[in-house]
């Protein structure tokens, strides 16, 4: 017993010194703890060891990343939330600040999916992935912002289908510059078809409203709306089922030594042992999780104010700025991995993670509308519809050939530059939301 | 003397230059001593050479008459109908002999310049047609004419050779061509139009922050936007790929170079001239080209000039003069070629004119217009109204499934054939919603 104590202050200790991370420290000490006897176990829970495995663990999880420098904004939006009234500056500082929780919490959820295995942990990155997202949404919903909601969440397709994906062909082209990058065609189809359809499905209820042919006015979009988000759910569950289960081997890459995870973010975690434990991930994911619903409280409230005070459309504010913040974390992963040559991981976090956005947070807000008694519907206005719509056929044809190259990427954020403008010089032909 | 031995070994006499021997194989001209006073003699009989060459070897010169006849016709009597007709037959040829000068100056420069240049004049006609229409105010009949264009390319010039390729090569039920290339241009041009679009769609559900102005200045950045998207294009297919896209099925077009000409110059109508000897000096083909530009220009004037009345005395809608009548003048040569390298099977370069030409216009022709029009002052913008801009996306989406598959034969080319026949009725049948143009 004692020699085990010993052995483990020393392994603190190592891992003390070299703190800069040799992954050989902290992997020893892991080992150790999961081979080790009930004595370790009972030790490690000992009132010193929880103290230093805390401070490890917020080491690890908040500085050890480069990311965390903009953590301090969000605590500074919160202090000038109450100290000024400038919610331009409110808005901008708390916008930086959720941005490393968001990657931070992507961090947390793969953490724990590597003791998970695989189904729940696809399950989880499906659930957590777009946390930010959801969370951001349902502050906009309790504050009655219908068309915020419904314009971030676009906004948020819009984004992974051409600014993630464009980024990452196009890092992914320069990095590699006299040949086209391979991905696997039939994954890529086989989604964007999935993902075409889910949009289909959402559609309706606009198309039906723009066509002034619906039975009762103003109500039937909205049952129609509940009605199908139901049925998208049903659909999501289906899909998820698909994906982890039945159908598996669709989304192995064209790189076969990795396997698995079919939502992968960042599929090299899986290779290296977790950095931190179980519990210590799930701590952390409720801890992230409350920190991002407290900043998005003050998001949301800021956002009318900081749409006068910088003279931008809400729109504009919702539709481009809002999505930033949920996929800040995706997008950087897609690039690293599409510059890593692994454009399967890559298309599966942009498409993926629109195809949950279509299938399950869109459709989840709206049932979350209903249970609040908030009337969000599937009426994206016919502009963004038309958008919505336009982008996702077009991306789908494009990456129907199964290569990439810088040039593809360019053309593709430079088709978001001009989506982004577009909505820059865009209002909804009645008011404004709510 | 020497001089006059041989010159009548080979010609017979240096006043009588054999207008039947190749110029390669003649003395070039620098070895033979002269006597000073014919060298404005030999100027001229180069001239002579030249024009001959240029002006009288190709056949569809017949019809380049009718453009002085317009001319004339325009100061003689009022007839706008009939002026207008003469200066869209005499226009014709001229943008054939544009393209061609255009390719016998590609075959001196090389590869990359060669690109270039078919890039640029290529569509010089059209470029021509709308800059003179946008001068005169006529906004409307540069956004349909040019929408026209892309409308006839995948239409018209792609179903016809379809259509002649599937009966010239009836036995052998299809033909094929190189899907990846074709998927890959489509896909562009899809792109292209998406990003055209938008301005339109922000107009039609009436949501732009400020009604009229915001469409224009949207336009204004997206046209830079897709300017900045063709540069990178042409640097792109310029910069010697090796990926296996942009090579053709048909490996027996020689040299490198060609292959490489053939992929960048979406508007090479003979690339066969590059395994001949270009037919006229460069210098020659500079000032052909400035020449047949400078022809193209003065009867553009006229052309657009008589637009209107020419609208009123044959009873035809103006859009269907935009839309259908004036993209058949810069797209006639382009279609002749296309049409007949579906013929020879060649299905490649068939594709790489039509869709090229159409990816060409719309990721640079059109947004040129709009610069321009920005500089001129017009109000030229992107918006090009809810019918056309709706016939384009749904054109350019249903070519784009079709060319997938990778072949050919006589029923598909019928087909689209057929389509643009509705699409010219519907066009007939169209007047704007509101006022028409200015």
């Amino acid at each position: 017993m004692m020699a085990s104590t010993e052995e483990e202050k020393t392994g603190l200790q190592e891992e003390a010194i070299t703190i800069n991370g040799s992954p050989m420290a902290v992997r020893k000490m892991q080992t150790f703890e999961h081979i080790g006897s009930l004595a370790a176990v009972a030790q490690s829970y000992g009132p010193r060891s929880v103290k230093s495995r805390i401070l490890k663990s917020i080491y690890i999880v908040l500085i050890k990343a480069k990311i965390n420098v903009l953590l301090p904004f969000g605590p500074l939006a919160v202090i000038l939330h109450y100290l000024t009234g400038k919610h331009g500056w409110v808005f901008f500082f708390s916008l930086i600040g959720i941005t490393p929780m968001a990657e931070r919490l992507g961090y947390a959820t793969e953490q724990l999916a590597c003791y998970t295995g695989s189904t729940v942990g696809g399950l989880l990155n499906a659930t957590f992935g777009n946390a930010t997202e959801m969370i951001i949404s349902i502050y906009a919903l309790k504050n009655g912002m219908i068309r915020v909601v419904q314009q971030s969440l676009l906004g948020s397709i819009l984004s992974n289908m051409l600014l993630v994906l464009g980024c990452a062909f196009f890092a992914g082209g320069l990095t590699h510059p006299h040949k086209d990058q391979d991905f696997n065609k039939a994954s890529a189809v086989v989604n964007s078809g999935l993902l075409l359809m889910a949009v289909m499905g959402l559609l309706f209820p606009a198309v039906l409203h723009f066509t002034h042919s619906e039975v009762h006015y103003g109500k039937s979009e909205v049952t129609l709306s509940r009605f199908s988000s139901c049925v998208m759910l049903l659909a999501y569950a289906s899909y998820l089922f698909f994906q982890l289960k039945s159908h598996r081997s669709l989304y192995n890459p064209i790189d076969s030594e990795v396997d698995g995870e079919q939502d992968a973010k960042e599929d090299n975690e899986e290779e290296e042992e977790p950095e931190i434990t179980q519990w210590e991930a799930i701590v952390w994911l409720a801890v992230l999780t409350i920190w991002i619903s407290i900043l998005s409280g003050y998001l949301v409230d800021a956002i009318q104010g900081a749409s006068e005070s910088v003279n931008m459309p809400i729109a504009f504010i919702s539709v481009i700025l809002l999505p930033i913040v949920g996929n800040a974390a995706e997008h950087a992963s897609a690039i690293m991995f599409a510059m890593k040559d692994k454009l399967d991981i890559t298309l599966g976090v942009a498409i993926g993670s629109s195809t949950q956005i279509s299938m399950f947070v869109i459709p989840f807000c709206v049932v979350i509308g209903w249970m609040m008694g908030k009337q969000m519907d599937l009426n994206f206005q016919l502009f963004e519809t038309a958008t919505l719509f336009i982008t996702v056929l077009v991306v789908a044809f494009m990456l129907q050939e199964g290569t990439a190259n810088y040039f593809k990427g360019l053309m593709l954020i430079l088709c978001y530059l001009i989506v982004a403008a577009s909505f820059f010089v865009h209002v909804d032909p009645t008011s404004d939301d709510n | 003397m020497a001089n006059s031995g041989i010159e009548l070994e080979t010609n017979g006499g240096s006043k009588h230059w054999d207008s039947d021997s190749q110029p390669n194989a003649s003395i070039p001209i620098s070895t033979v001593a002269l006597p000073p006073a014919s060298n404005f003699h030999r100027a001229f009989q180069k001239i002579a050479h030249s024009v001959k060459i240029v002006i009288f070897t190709a056949k569809i010169n017949v019809l380049l008459p009718f453009g002085p006849a317009s001319i004339i016709l325009h100061y003689l009597t009022n007839h706008h109908g009939v002026v207008f007709l003469c200066s869209l037959l005499g226009i014709i040829p001229l943008a054939e002999r544009l393209g061609y000068a255009t390719e016998q100056m590609a075959a001196y420069t090389g590869p990359t310049v060669g690109g270039l240049l078919n890039a640029t004049f290529g569509n010089a006609t059209e470029m021509i047609i709308a800059i003179y229409a946008l001068k005169n105010g006529m906004i409307r009949v540069v956004q349909q004419s040019l929408l026209g264009s892309i409308l006839s390319n995948m239409l018209l010039v792609l179903g016809c050779s379809f259509f002649a390729g599937g009966i010239v090569h009836y036995d052998k039920k299809e033909q094929i061509f190189n899907k990846g290339t074709a998927v890959v241009n489509s896909g562009l041009l899809l792109m292209a139009v998406m990003g055209l679009s938008f301005p339109a769609v922000l107009h039609f559900t009436h949501s732009e922050v400020r009604y009229g102005k915001s469409e224009v200045a949207l336009s204004r950045f997206s046209s830079c936007i897709m300017l900045v998207a063709y540069g990178s294009y042409l640097f792109f297919q310029l910069s010697g790929r090796e990926s296996s896209q942009y090579s053709r099925i048909d490996s027996q077009e020689g040299s490198d170079s060609d292959i490489q000409r053939q992929s960048q110059s979406q508007n090479s109508a003979e690339p066969e001239d590059e395994e001949e000897e270009p037919e006229i000096g460069l210098w020659e083909s500079v000032a052909w080209l400035a020449l047949l530009t400078l022809w193209v220009s003065i009867l553009s004037e006229y052309l657009v000039n008589a637009i209107q009345g020419a609208s009123e005395s044959f009873k035809l809608p103006v859009a269907f003069i935009s839309v259908i009548l004036l993209p058949i003048v810069g797209n006639a040569a382009e279609h002749a070629s296309a049409v007949m390298f579906a013929m020879k099977d060649k299905l490649d370069i068939t594709l790489g004119v039509a869709i090229g030409s159409s990816t060409q216009i719309s990721m640079f022709v059109i947004p040129f217009c709009v610069v321009v029009g920005w500089m001129m002052k017009k109000n030229m913008d992107l918006n090009f109204q809810l019918f056309e801009t709706a016939t384009l996306f749904i054109t350019i989406l249903v070519v784009a499934f079709m060319v997938q598959d990778g072949t050919a034969n006589y029923l598909k080319g019928l087909m689209l054939v057929l389509c643009y026949l509705i699409v010219a009725a519907s066009f007939f049948v169209h007047v704007d919603p509101s006022s028409s143009d200015d």
